[in-house]
């Protein structure tokens, strides 16, 4: 099971993550919080932009952390978002990726930024799981 | 967490003893009535609250306020005060927008000199004030420029023609932090820095035309220049990017500091390090930097909302003067001296969505306050009362000179969302008499009255308390939001 869900929090805004493996649910991460940004509608077409990435961190928590924080920046910096990723290499300390987006015309949401607010990743029976809070 | 784990101190003060976690230091105490205080339960506030009491120096109490709502980390309402050397500082205790803060202006002006002529006001300053994500501002910077800007805060903004020496003796640290360092700015904050001076941001930021509706302590009132059916504004925004991304450089940084120090923590976001350290003192030196980048913030929109007045009253005869009452901040660690079990001792009192409230005769005052207690300024939820306070004795004796920050939410955003609509929302403040000029309509019915506490509520407890005493209540006539 892949996935993501916003869950009810009084000041900021909390999402619900999960997926087979770190890969997936880095992926479904960064698709939970671009649905947070621009609505239910992410895609847009055509990508224009490709950026590379290349992250290290001392755990995996921090990897999401700073994967999300990425993302975030770009999209305040150039409101840009990016819907489509390749990811790989990814090790609980590591990742590469090729992301493809473009600007988009409206940010519903500024994300401020990604919090560690109890942040675990935590195995289920079908994978991983984790709860993120982003400051808004 | 239920009601009898709660021990009642006073009518307004309601204690957790130390007991009830292993790993509290400290007992924690929450200012609140029966009402606010089954509407925290509703949330994980008062765990969070709790989860605050375990960070190594903390001295006395932590302390809530009858605005605390669930934060990251610290509770939004959250006050708490580690001991010097060597009591943390924690980067989550002052949160992503550093030195979020609220300033209030005041005219000459009587409501009804500016009724015929107030939606062009509310359109000008919308038009002026660049609000929303991703707006950049008018001012701009070169890097040489935004290094000065930070470690000089208001001073610069003085230089360069945006504020007048009354304003900075009107604000908290007169606008300036010392020892704010560049070199302990990331180069990815000072990007984000870059073009975000004078703007408003997004969330629950605005500017908000008032009124003053009613007057309840007349000495403070005359010495502030505040009178009934007078018009003032408000402006509530902090560090915006700059700061944001300072947190986050320090909370990832300090995910290694706690393991170094041996730091045991019930939440990842409450990192932290001994403020003698390296790792402390880097952080202070650059949150000092943030806080200065939000005092020009506020003091270079300051500047845009003369311009709006000037423009919309050229003509009319009336007095176009905006001056300034205060500017207090309301997400900050500060180093301040308090008594504690009868001796003085140097803290460092973070405030995370709480305000500072210094009370009588204290010499951080301008001379104008110093025998009323500082201005406190207190927002309510958009449509609804704002206060104007001050600080007390008590506050300084019971809540390490602080008070509430606003009303706090019950709602969740996404509740919000879900159940109030933003073209409705605002039809009906119209129809109260209230401008509404918002960038984003899901963004305004997140930050609906009803997703609040009642503010008045909130303020009854800090006045009955003691921690704070009311000056005047102010009600909104114009609101800009991103």
């Amino acid at each position: 099971m892949v996935g993501f869900e916003v869950v009810d929090h009084t000041a900021d805004w909390s999402i619900r993550v999960w997926g087979r493996d770190l890969a997936d649910l880095l992926r479904q991460a960064a698709l939970g919080m671009n649905t947070l940004m621009v609505g239910e509608d992410t895609a847009v077409s055509p990508p224009t932009i490709t950026r590379r990435l290349t992250l290290d961190a001392d755990d995996a928590e921090s990897l999401l952390v700073d994967w999300l924080s990425e993302l975030a920046y770009w999209a305040e910096m150039e409101q840009v978002v990016f819907p489509e990723f390749a990811l790989t290499a990814v090790t609980p300390t590591h990742l590469q990726a090729t992301l493809h987006g473009g600007p988009v015309a409206e940010l519903l949401k500024h994300i401020k930024a990604v919090t560690y607010h109890n942040l675990a990743i935590t195995p289920t029976a079908s994978g991983l799981e984790t709860t993120i809070v982003f400051d808004v | 967490m239920k009601r009898s784990d709660f021990k009642q101190i006073t009518p307004y003060v309601h204690e957790i003893p130390a007991t009830f976690r292993a790993d509290m230091r400290v007992p924690a105490r929450f200012y609140a009535d029966g009402e606010l205080l089954e509407a925290a339960l509703g949330d994980k506030s008062l765990d969070q609250l709790v989860n605050t009491a375990t960070l190594p120096g903390i001295v006395k109490y932590a302390l809530a306020m009858p605005d605390i709502h669930q934060g990251y980390g610290f509770p939004i309402g959250g006050v708490i005060a580690t001991e010097l050397p060597d009591g943390v500082i924690s980067p989550g205790g002052v949160g992503y927008d550093i030195n979020c803060g609220v300033r209030l202006l005041a005219t000459h002006l009587h409501r009804d000199d500016i009724t015929p002529h107030l939606d062009r006001l509310a359109s000008a300053l919308q038009a002026n004030c660049p609000s929303g994500v991703g707006r950049g501002g008018s001012v701009r910077l070169k890097r040489q420029d935004l290094d000065r800007l930070m470690e000089q805060g208001a001073d610069w903004a003085l230089k360069n023609g945006y504020a007048t020496k009354m304003d900075l003796e009107r604000t908290e640290e007169n606008g300036r932090l010392p020892h704010a360092d560049a070199s302990k700015v990331s180069e990815r904050a000072k990007k984000r820095g870059l073009d975000q001076i004078g703007t408003l941001g997004a969330g629950n930021h605005f500017i908000e035309v008032d009124v003053v509706d009613e007057i309840f302590y007349d000495e403070a009132a005359q010495r502030m220049g505040l009178f009934p059916g007078q018009i003032v504004v408000q402006i509530h925004c902090g560090s915006r990017g700059f700061g944001h991304q300072i947190c986050t450089d320090y909370v990832k940084r300090f995910q290694q500091s706690v393991h170094q120090y041996g730091i045991k923590l019930p939440d990842r976001e409450l990192v932290c390090a001994p403020l003698s350290s390296p790792e402390g003192q880097d952080y202070q030196a650059a949150m000092h930097a943030a806080a200065n980048y939000a005092f020009v913030n506020r003091q270079v929109l300051t500047h845009l909302i003369r311009q709006s007045f000037a423009q919309v009253l050229a003509g009319t005869g009336l007095r176009d003067t905006v001056y300034q009452i205060y500017d207090i901040a309301h997400n900050m660690a500060k180093i301040e001296e308090h008594e504690v079990d009868g001796r003085k001792r140097k803290l460092c009192v973070h405030r995370k969505g709480a305000t500072r409230a210094f009370g009588p005769g204290s010499a951080v005052l301008p001379d104008a306050y110093r025998d009323i207690g500082q201005p406190v300024l207190v927002p309510g939820s958009m449509g609804t009362a704002s206060w104007v306070l001050v600080g007390t004795e008590k506050s300084m004796a019971q809540s390490f000179g602080s008070t509430c920050h606003g009303a706090g939410r019950t709602m969740s955003r996404s509740q919000a969302k879900r159940t109030i609509r933003g073209d409705e929302l605002r039809e009906e403040l119209e129809a109260e008499g209230i401008q509404v000029r918002a960038g984003s309509l899901p963004g305004l019915a997140e930050e609906a009255p009803s997703a609040y506490k009642d503010v008045d509520k909130v303020i009854e407890v800090v006045h009955g308390a003691g921690i704070a005493r009311k000056v005047a209540r102010i009600v909104p006539v114009a609101v800009v939001k991103g």
